[in-house]
């Protein structure tokens, strides 16, 4: 009973929250804000997908742009042939879903392609191997006039439900939960933590392996076929390689293996930039910060960096210390930037040269994994996931140990 | 009918002979020993009988049907289980959770199920993990059952591996060193877990050791192998008077 009652609110809440969505970004921001809104829920979509293929199943895969790119292109030729230039007028919702279906499928055979070497492939190889797909579809799409070459794939009908793109974002994460909370998909974790073993314990290996790059791509290419009726319009440049490692950075700054670090980090990464490009000065000019700072900032944190490192080394300390002297270290590299960037000003080059603060986020990406992987190499989330019994604790109440055992 | 039978099992590996045409049969509830020293190929002979290796010629007849070059996930699906001698748990995962694995190949239900959690899937799922944790109780694991399978310590991992095995519901267990790293007293009490397991699962129990006194306390048959060739078979009292033995571990007189 209890079982229904949590699925049924679960239920409620996400479809629900699909619509909110839709509706406060309709109501209250303008075309540049929405278009982060569907972007963020196509970046969810995109590293829980991912997810599965890398955290879960442990196939180290960089080459998820591809099948987001088949997706949309898919989706994009079609719509094109069959509404722009063939006159038709299916119902809008209806067609996209199809459209989402068929870019799907594509991007699921591409995966079956790429899971096939991936029996033979461990590590390091097998994330060559994806990587060159992902290359070499880009540079075929590039390379076909029908599809648009280098230009762009153009005249696609738009069509730009908001809400679906979030609906698609949280039946990824569905299913994702679904099958790590099940038998099925331990199995799943079991060939990611030993390959032998769970041949062993009559785990077939290879329709895992597989198993897991068809989902995953197949999620893919459904945001694909969103994201071509999104923009209406859609160019080889958007599927670069960038994408697939921004992709992979989600995944592993969320914590390898878990779907809510994942969900997380997608939607922080995806606006970061965004926000950094935001940032004014009071006079309303974007705002620009000197070399000497960039690089003061940097030393700060490093300094900051090596100071938790050794409070985390030594082990000492109740929590409460603990995180006082975090807290401590913090305000010290806060500090501690100006400083060393008052220092670092009699040096000409790095105090003339001015960077807009929108560019630096390709340095804060770098720097954030690099602290994330001195300090927690699990990822933010390491392995925890969001569960109800969790917030149910985050209020006060205990939950019953016995239920945990058996759930 | 035997239930196991090598005939002539032999496996190369370029130049090497790591097997050499070893025979011996299995019965229904033996208790079987394989020992030899290091590098008489044991192990080798684990991995052929769970299909990690397909042997070069010869034959592996199990419950009359020759097995020999079928997939590690047929064979488990078959009724032969094992353990490994460097351990291989799944390291990240509970202790429950690496026993639900070895229970999931006698599944029914779906990935579709699985995938929408169904509750097919979801009674499948309770239903492995009770089981499992009769198993846990069974080998006094049941307390541990929520502990990272990776924090264990080194006995426990030992008698973990072998509750993941069981859990495949094997005919044949095919144990490799299951003692190594024990003291006497945890010795002993595999000892009387192996024997229990056997008498209450009806398992049929194949394994490799290196402590005499245990293989000798337990084993009711022994096939001794010394340089991939099969020196000596039978009862614990014969192969311990065995000159050929005695040679291959103490090495020959002058």
């Amino acid at each position: 009973m209890k079982f229904w009652t949590t699925r049924i609110v679960s239920f409620i809440i996400g479809i629900g929250g699909c619509f909110v969505i839709d509706l406060l970004s309709h109501r209250f921001v303008g075309s540049y804000e929405q278009r982060l809104v569907v972007l963020a829920g196509l970046y969810v979509t995109l590293a829980v997908s991912l997810n599965l293929i890398n955290g879960i199943t442990g196939q180290f895969s960089i080459g998820h742009a591809a099948f987001y790119q088949i997706g949309a292109y898919t989706a994009g030729y079609v719509s094109r042939t069959y509404i722009t230039m063939g006159g038709h007028n299916p119902p809008a919702i209806p067609w996209l879903l199809g459209m989402m279906v068929l870019g799907a499928i594509a991007a699921s055979i591409a995966g079956f392609v790429v899971g096939l070497p991936s029996l033979r492939l461990r590590g390091d190889y097998l994330a060559i191997v994806t990587l060159g797909f992902g290359e070499i579809i880009r540079i075929l799409v590039q390379n076909t006039d029908a599809l648009g070459g280098s230009y762009a794939l153009d005249k696609i009908p738009k069509i730009q439900p908001i809400w679906l793109v979030w609906l698609l974002a949280i039946v990824c994460i569905a299913v994702c939960r679904n099958l790590i909370k099940t038998a099925r998909g331990l199995t799943f974790l079991a060939v990611r933590e030993d390959e032998v073993a769970s041949s062993a314990m009559g785990v077939d290996v290879t329709s895992v392996k597989v198993t897991a790059f068809i989902i995953g791509s197949a999620f893919a290419g459904a945001a694909g076929a969103l994201l071509a009726h999104y923009e209406g319009l859609i160019t080889p440049t958007t599927f670069t390689m960038d994408v697939s490692f921004i992709i992979l950075t989600m995944v592993v700054l969320g914590g390898t293996g878990s779907i809510t670090g994942s969900a997380v980090a997608a939607i922080f990464l995806s606006y970061l930039p965004e926000y950094l490009r935001g940032l004014k000065t009071s006079a309303g000019e974007p705002l620009v910060v000197s070399g000497a700072a960039v690089i003061a900032g940097l030393a700060a944190v490093v300094v900051g960096v090596a100071f938790i490192k050794r409070i985390l080394d030594s082990g000492r300390g109740t929590p409460r210390s603990r995180a006082l002297k975090y807290l401590g270290i913090a305000v010290g590299v806060v500090i501690l930037e100006p400083i060393i960037s008052f220092a670092l000003h009699p040096i000409k080059p790095l105090s003339s040269m001015s960077i807009e603060a929108g560019q630096l986020r390709m340095v804060i990406f770098a720097a954030t994994l690099i602290v994330l992987m001195l300090l927690r190499p699990e990822g933010v989330f390491a392995h925890h996931e969001f569960s109800w019994s969790w917030v149910r604790k985050l209020f006060g109440k205990r939950p019953v140990p016995q239920a945990e055992v058996a759930a | 009918m035997s239930l196991l039978e090598l005939q002539q099992a032999t496996i190369r590996f370029g130049g090497l002979v790591a097997v050499n045409a070893v025979s011996f049969a299995l019965n229904e509830g033996d208790l079987f020993g394989l020992i030899g020293p290091n590098g008489a190929g044991k192990t080798t002979c684990f991995n052929m009988i769970t299909g990690v290796y397909e042997p070069t010629s010869g034959k592996i007849i199990f419950q009359g049907k020759d097995i020999s070059g079928t997939p590690p996930s047929k064979i488990a699906k078959l009724g032969i289980s094992r353990t490994f001698q460097n351990i291989r748990l799944f390291n990240s995962l509970s202790v429950l959770e690496n026993v639900v694995v070895g229970g999931f190949l006698r599944h029914r239900t779906g990935l579709m199920s699985a995938l929408a959690y169904l509750s097919g899937s979801i009674a499948e799922t309770a239903l492995l993990k009770e089981k499992a944790l009769e198993l846990l109780e069974e080998l006094d694991l049941l307390e541990v059952a929520n502990v990272r399978s990776a924090d264990l310590p080194y006995g426990r991992q030992r008698r973990l591996e072998i509750a993941r095995a069981m859990a495949t519901q094997p005919k044949l267990l095919l144990l490799d060193e299951p003692a190594a790293g024990m003291n006497p007293q945890e010795k002993q009490e595999l000892q009387d877990m192996v024997r229990k397991i056997r008498d209450n699962h009806g398992m049929t129990v194949l394994l490799i050791e290196h402590d005499m006194r245990f293989v000798m306390g337990l084993c009711e048959r022994i096939v001794v192998l010394d340089h991939g060739e099969e020196i000596a078979q039978g009862p614990p009292e014969t192969i311990r008077k065995d000159p050929k033995v005695i040679a291959a571990y103490l090495g020959q007189a002058v």
